[in-house]
């Protein structure tokens, strides 16, 4: 019984910041989630410590892609800060940060840790940020388990995720196409782009990535998401004839 | 007791007039009845004119009212609707008898309901002050206003709670266990509006200096009802404060069928 599923996540907020190759003091941040980045969400939503390096292997293994749908815009924060006890100043930095971007995450994998993975979402451990602890997520993040399905087409079809105020200014020219970057499914070529984000060990003295192989495709534009907002028809109600049983 | 519906065209004066003021939709809705004068004093206890605006979209707003009598809505049509599209059969508002409706209702019904409410409290910042009405301003205060146990009893509802695997919380609980309602209910809150705006006149014609200020939010969400005379209270008499400026309305709708996906 080797079913796969796909568990899909919307990452917004006012914040985010994904670095894969940040040195020293300067932390840039990719234009898109890390897989890193995104497994250790998951991890820590699962409560995995962090030099669990044999319960983080599965979740390394899983097939990663996320989507832009809101491509959002980066900015600097130059960063001066003094030692809470000490009062010496730290070393100045620069740190980059993605500000007002969304974007659609998603893993494929092996159906039962999908669901368990999918309930720590829910009801995380350690909650989750978005790439940085100091950006925490603007509502839910979860979009819910797509059975026996596959990355590619999840990140075709789950509706666009942007913002109210985004799809509105964009409502005459909306974008055709959305970015997705992904793992490559079993029977594509090898892709040629790569990115050090591979997570092999999250240990707090010695964090070990190794590199990764993404292929960019482009998707057309989902639908909007359906909506939420309740509909009151009082006068449905006059004409209802009420049966003895209760909705 | 009828309910009626009136579109209101928001591309006339009039009714941007209407909707800058509670003051002057009250008047408005006030003067549908001829039997009502505005020297009567309200008896309380009794059935009252109720009246809400739903709005949907820019220029979807709709008038809803509440009242024991029939009302006619020919001024608003004239200020604020199509009066050139209304004929005899369709005089450009809709109204219907409640009473049937509200004869039906029974324990144990489930229904889905909306209320623009005033969700208030009575406040003393020192000892010996009197105390001071106050309005719930973050919308955890304002859903614990209207799911207070001794409001609902009195109210003859119920609200429900949503089942464990729709709720952002699943027991009802934050992580380190503290007791949290913000997701237990069947219950939203939207359109939180701060109003202030001047009564026009008191009786002697003079102008107030006094500013009447409301704050007003939407409830939506789904009840039980538990007790079926006091529901109908509630639903021809209102809930809560400023009952004139558009508040206390509660409406019941079915419940959304659950749709059916095409095969």
């Amino acid at each position: 019984m080797n079913r796969t599923a796909v568990l899909a996540l919307r990452l917004a907020g006012p914040l985010q910041s994904w670095g894969a190759s940040s040195r020293f003091t300067r932390r840039t941040t990719e234009s898109a989630p890390t897989k890193s980045g995104v497994i250790g969400l998951l991890a820590s939503a699962a409560g995995l410590e962090r030099g669990d390096d044999r319960r983080l292997a599965p979740l390394a293994a899983l097939r990663f892609g996320v989507r832009a749908d809101q491509p959002g815009t980066r900015i600097r924060d130059f960063h001066t800060a003094h030692h809470p006890d000490t009062d010496k100043s730290m070393p100045l930095s620069e740190r980059f940060y993605l500000a007002d971007a969304v974007f659609v995450a998603a893993v494929e994998g092996e159906h039962t840790l999908l669901k368990a993975l999918h309930e720590a979402v829910r009801a995380p451990m350690y909650a989750p940020f978005l790439g940085r602890r100091s950006c925490p997520p603007a509502g839910p993040i979860e979009l819910g388990v797509y059975e026996d399905a596959r990355l590619e087409d999840v990140l075709e079809s789950v509706p666009w995720q942007a913002s109210g105020w985004y799809r509105r200014r964009h409502r005459h020219r909306p974008p055709d196409t959305l970015t997705v970057q992904r793992e490559k499914a079993a029977d594509e070529p090898e892709a040629t782009d790569t990115l050090r984000d591979q997570p092999l060990s999250f240990a707090a003295a010695h964090r070990r990535h190794a590199v990764r192989a993404v292929v960019t495709t482009q998707v057309p534009l989902p639908p909007n998401p359906p909506d939420t907002t309740p509909r009151h028809d009082l006068f449905e109600a006059l004409s209802h004839v009420p049966d003895d049983e209760s909705a | 007791m009828f309910l009626s519906r009136f579109r209101v065209n928001t591309a006339r004066p009039g009714a941007r007039r209407l909707l800058s003021s509670p003051q002057t939709m009250h008047a408005a809705v006030m003067s549908s009845f001829p039997h009502l004068l505005p020297t009567d004093a309200p008896t309380p206890g009794t059935p009252r004119v109720l009246w809400r605006l739903d709005q949907r979209a820019r220029a979807e707003i709709l008038l809803h009212i509440v009242s024991p009598d029939w009302p006619d809505l020919t001024h608003l049509v004239e200020q604020a609707g199509w009066p050139a599209a209304a004929a005899p059969e369709s005089p450009g508002w809709e109204t219907r008898p409640y009473g049937p409706f509200l004869d039906h209702l029974a324990t144990g019904d489930h229904w889905s309901f909306r209320l623009t409410a005033n969700p208030v409290h009575t406040i003393r910042r020192k000892e010996g002050e009197p105390r001071k009405i106050t309005a719930h301003l973050t919308p955890t205060h304002q859903m614990a206003w209207l799911l207070d146990p001794e409001r609902q009893k009195r109210g003859g509802f119920r609200i429900l709670e949503k089942p464990s695997d729709r709720r952002l919380l699943p027991h009802g609980t934050t992580q380190q266990g503290q007791p949290h309602h913000g997701d237990q209910y069947e219950l939203s809150v939207s359109d939180t509006r701060s109003l202030a705006f001047n009564k026009s006149r008191i009786p002697d014609g003079t102008r107030t200096k006094k500013l009447v200020t409301l704050v007003t939010v939407t409830f939506d969400g789904r009840l039980e009802i538990t007790d079926p005379d006091a529901m109908r209270r509630t639903l021809t008499q209102g809930i809560g404060r400023a009952r004139a400026y558009g508040c206390g309305l509660l409406t019941l709708a079915p419940l959304a069928q659950p749709t059916r996906q095409p095969s």
